[in-house]
């Protein structure tokens, strides 16, 4: 497959309070964010299990967001401290288990970053374009 | 590693259980007999020159099963360095009472540290054998950081491919104490499928060991393929003590690092998320 | 307030804190410190003869009066119309319990031997179903920006201060005079002193030119004095403030648009306001007899402390933090913790009034009802999954999981749904309902279905 004609499918977890609704602000302003991003809802980013990023590589995804409040924001006052622990910590995993790395990313999007938001999605976008799709890094 | 101890060593040790056998409910360890060597809690009256320390064998599971059934039982341990510090977890977590664990610490020899890599050949309730040097480190592990990618991607491929789901990794391992394994949540682990194409398998167990993994090697022992498990573990353990300070077993009082806030275990390193 | 102190349901608990809060809505335990008064209010008749008696005549900052006059070791609150309207004797300034040396004729003057200085304090249980947390708000402190000379003429005054200076009950008993005690003939008022500013507080306060046009207007009826406004905007949003503003110009007062950004205290004791009048496009310089700083309302310098408290979360202004800005304005995070006035944001009077009317229904109908509505989004554990390693515990922000027999067991109250637990259980012996496991596997599956 040509770089080209590669749309990478990024799976997008994103809080209910802050990164969701800061979605949803770029939407109202009508900002673009790129339709590569599959977004999932879930009430905080200390939800996302380790287990659930996996299963969505394993299901074919070429690149993984994990969206939350910034420190200190998060409506559950340190759900997201976890997160900051696990998510770093399954990206190094990853890369030594010879997947590139680059294809988990933690960022915090606020409610009222809708602007960031749609930096923070086609940044990723393009760089796991670059990356190629996850079937060639993994055994078909 | 199976070869016989000297032989001083393990009189010491027998010795010292048959002591200690005066004041505890039983002592846990290795004892031959005539079908093997397995687990046995030795008691008063036993015969004691059936105790063996080879092969190592993880007792935790024991222990734990027995400090549960039983609520009021004293025991002691015949324990290496890996093994007190697989208790210290497994205490935080529940599953041992280290108010009734006694642990009769020995040093494991030179050559034990040597195949172990092992960092801490001794336990800190040393009582038989003297300590060792730590076991020089795994060059695969010192040199994975100047491993690319692509080596490290060709190589765990072929070193999956090997498995075979017999879960011996987990079942020997002296940290793994769920009822209901993940390893076996048809959810994350498609039930049928060897060599599954995207290794969730292993990195499922990788990340639940992050911090409680000891490096006991067991996982790689008991493992019939030879998947050198311990790698993967050795450098999430690396990746542990860096970014939280954390070594699993070293302290009783340190909480589990994953489970608290920042300010109770702060990370030492900036991941770029920190505002 | 008097109803409120009069009426048989309501218990007013004066000079306490609360020290200590547990449990949850429905089912709160506060634990309350009660300083000691030193006056027995059973007795006390509210007379006013101790005060009378007191021998500290210099006293100490009243601080009713914002500081412009002085109070006795012993008083009643409020210039003497507080409620309760009962004596208190303050242990910082009262000779006899500061230094330890006084003859005590506030003893000798009460009619009931009502001062009893071997009070002690006390601590005070309560068991209660739901909480308002109505502590206000604190005054800017002009001090910190220097440019506006706070401090250095007795003529700088802030809103606040004013207020009292036209009181009945204050220190000029309602006239309008200067430190030196003559009638201004000239005053200035600078808007936005502590807000809508990058170096204090970015947020607009609200009430600030309501106010400072209701001084204005009562300095040109008690004093006739020209009156220069220095404003960015006049900001009249509420019922009947725009035909006061158009009223207050009519009043012959003048409206400078630019922020007043420096006060020079001259030599003959003047104060001169400097600022950019942006109509004009000229800076302006006027000399004045009085000026008056309408300062930002902030969030208590306790906040923190009154936070951690009772749950609150701050928003970024430092206030408390409501559940949602425009649909939940008096609710908080908590369930059964309420806010009433300005300790989540700046308001004036018919604000907070319907605000903390709000907050009381709100309290109330937990009271009446019996029963608690809960979010169904809870995590529910899974016992016969749980090997009881008791990593949900540490990781619940709400100490909603706690161990028994072995077992996590989970309090759907305290619990919010986050669903930290039940990533972090490596048994997956939690479940978070309406975000199982199994529901977002099936979302994922669904997404990528797009190619």
């Amino acid at each position: 497959m040509a770089v080209e004609e590669f749309e990478p499918r990024i799976v997008a977890f994103m809080c209910n309070w802050c990164t969701y609704a800061g979605a949803d602000n770029a939407g109202v302003a009508r900002l673009e964010s790129p339709a590569n991003i599959l977004p999932i809802r879930v009430m905080c980013s200390g939800r996302i299990s380790p287990e659930l990023v996996l299963r969505t590589f394993r299901e074919g995804a070429d690149g993984v967001l994990v969206m939350g409040c910034h420190l200190g924001d998060c409506h559950y006052s340190s759900g997201n401290h976890r997160t900051i622990k696990r998510i770093p910590l399954l990206k190094s995993l990853l890369g030594f288990a010879g997947i590139n790395p680059e294809r988990l990313q933690l960022e915090w999007v606020s409610a009222a970053e809708g602007p960031r938001f749609t930096q923070v999605t086609k940044a990723f976008v393009e760089r796991v374009r670059t990356l190629g799709p996850l079937s060639e890094e993994v055994a078909a | 590693m199976n070869e016989q101890p000297v032989p001083s060593i393990i009189e010491a040790i027998r010795q010292t259980v048959a002591e200690r056998l005066q004041e505890l409910d039983g002592v846990v360890g290795l004892r031959r007999s005539s079908e093997g060597v397995a687990p046995h809690v030795f008691q008063q009256g036993d015969d004691l020159s059936e105790l063996e320390i080879v092969p190592r064998y993880p007792l935790t599971t024991v222990v734990s099963r027995l400090h549960k059934s039983f609520p009021e039982i004293r025991l002691g341990i015949v324990a290496r360095g890996c093994d007190e510090r697989a208790f210290v977890e497994m205490a935080k977590r529940n599953q041992i009472d280290p108010d009734r664990l006694f642990i009769l610490g020995i040093a494991c020899t030179a050559e034990e540290a040597e195949e172990c890599h092992c960092a801490a050949p001794f336990p800190k309730h040393l009582v038989v054998g003297k300590p060792v040097a730590p076991g020089s480190p795994n060059p695969v592990v010192a040199e994975y950081d100047n491993t690319p990618l692509a080596k490290r991607n060709a190589f765990w491929r072929r070193q999956f491919a090997k498995c075979i789901k017999c879960y011996g990794c987990r079942n020997i391992c002296p940290e793994c104490f769920c009822e209901d394994c993940a390893m076996e949540d048809p959810a994350w682990v498609e039930p049928g499928l060897l060599a599954p194409p995207f290794p969730v398998f292993h990195l499922i167990r990788a990340m639940h060991m992050a911090s409680r993994c000891v490096a006991c090697r067991q996982c790689d022992l008991t493992c019939p393929a030879h998947i050198p498990l311990t790698v993967l573990y050795d450098l999430m353990r690396r990746d542990m003590e860096a970014t939280l300070g954390y070594i699993p077993g070293e302290d009783i009082k340190a909480p589990p690092p994953l489970s608290v806030t920042l300010n109770e275990a702060p990370l030492l390193v900036n991941t770029g998320h920190m505002d | 307030m008097m109803d409120a102190g009069r009426h048989p349901n309501i218990t007013l608990m004066t000079y306490s804190e609360v020290e200590e809060v547990s449990g949850y809505i429905g089912q709160f335990k506060v634990k309350v410190r009660q300083r000691p008064r030193y006056v027995d209010m059973d007795l006390c008749t509210g007379c006013g003869a101790c005060v009378e008696a007191c021998v500290f005549k210099k006293g100490v900052p009243n601080e009713f009066d914002e500081g412009l006059s002085r109070r006795k070791g012993v008083y009643i609150p409020m210039n003497g119309q507080g409620v309760p309207m009962k004596a208190v004797i303050d242990e910082d300034a009262c000779l006899f319990l500061h230094r330890g040396k006084c003859v005590k004729k506030c003893m000798d003057a009460c009619p009931t031997n009502a001062i009893d200085f071997d009070q002690k304090e006390r601590l005070v249980d309560l068991e209660v179903g739901s909480i308002v947390v109505a502590t206000g708000f604190d005054k800017f402190d002009a001090a910190r920006l220097s440019a506006y000379s706070w401090g250095k003429s007795p003529n700088i005054i802030d809103g606040l201060q004013f207020e009292r200076l036209s009181s009945a009950t204050g220190p000029t008993k309602g006239e309008i005079l200067t430190a030196e005690g003559n009638k201004p003939s000239r005053v200035a008022i600078i808007h936005c002193v502590g807000s809508r500013d990058e170096n204090a507080n970015r947020y607009c306060s609200r009430v600030c030119c309501m106010y400072a046009l209701k001084h204005a207007h009562l300095v040109r009826d008690k004093t006739g004095a020209e009156v220069f406004e220095f404003y960015m905007d006049i900001r009249a949003f509420g019922k009947g403030y725009e035909e006061f503003y158009e009223r207050v110009q009519e009043e012959g007062v003048y409206f400078v648009r630019g922020r007043g950004a420096e006060i020079v205290v001259l030599e003959n004791g003047k104060l001169q306001i400097k600022a950019e009048d942006t109509t004009l496009g000229i800076p302006v310089a006027i000399d004045v007899d009085m000026a008056i700083l309408a300062t930002a309302m902030e969030p208590q310098t306790d906040a923190d402390h009154v936070a951690a408290l009772f749950g609150l979360s701050r928003s970024a202004d430092g206030f408390f933090q409501e559940a949602h800005p425009k649909l939940r304005p008096f609710h908080t995070n908590t369930d059964g913790v309420f806010l009433a006035g300005t300790c989540q944001s700046p308001k004036d009077v018919p604000d907070t009034v319907a605000h903390a009317n709000a907050a009381a229904a709100e309290a109330l109908v937990i009271l009446d009802r019996g029963e608690v509505l809960i979010s169904p989004t809870t995590a529910m554990v899974v016992e016969e999954r749980c090997v009881g390693c008791g990593d949900c515990v540490l990781v619940c922000p709400y100490s909603a999981i706690s161990l028994l027999n072995s077992k996590a067991h989970l309090n759907s109250a305290l619990c919010k749904g986050c669903g930290t637990c039940v990533a972090t259980c490596p048994s997956g012996a939690i479940e978070a309902l309406h975000f199982t496991d199994q529901q977002i596997v099936a979302e994922i599956e669904g997404v990528l279905a797009w190619q």
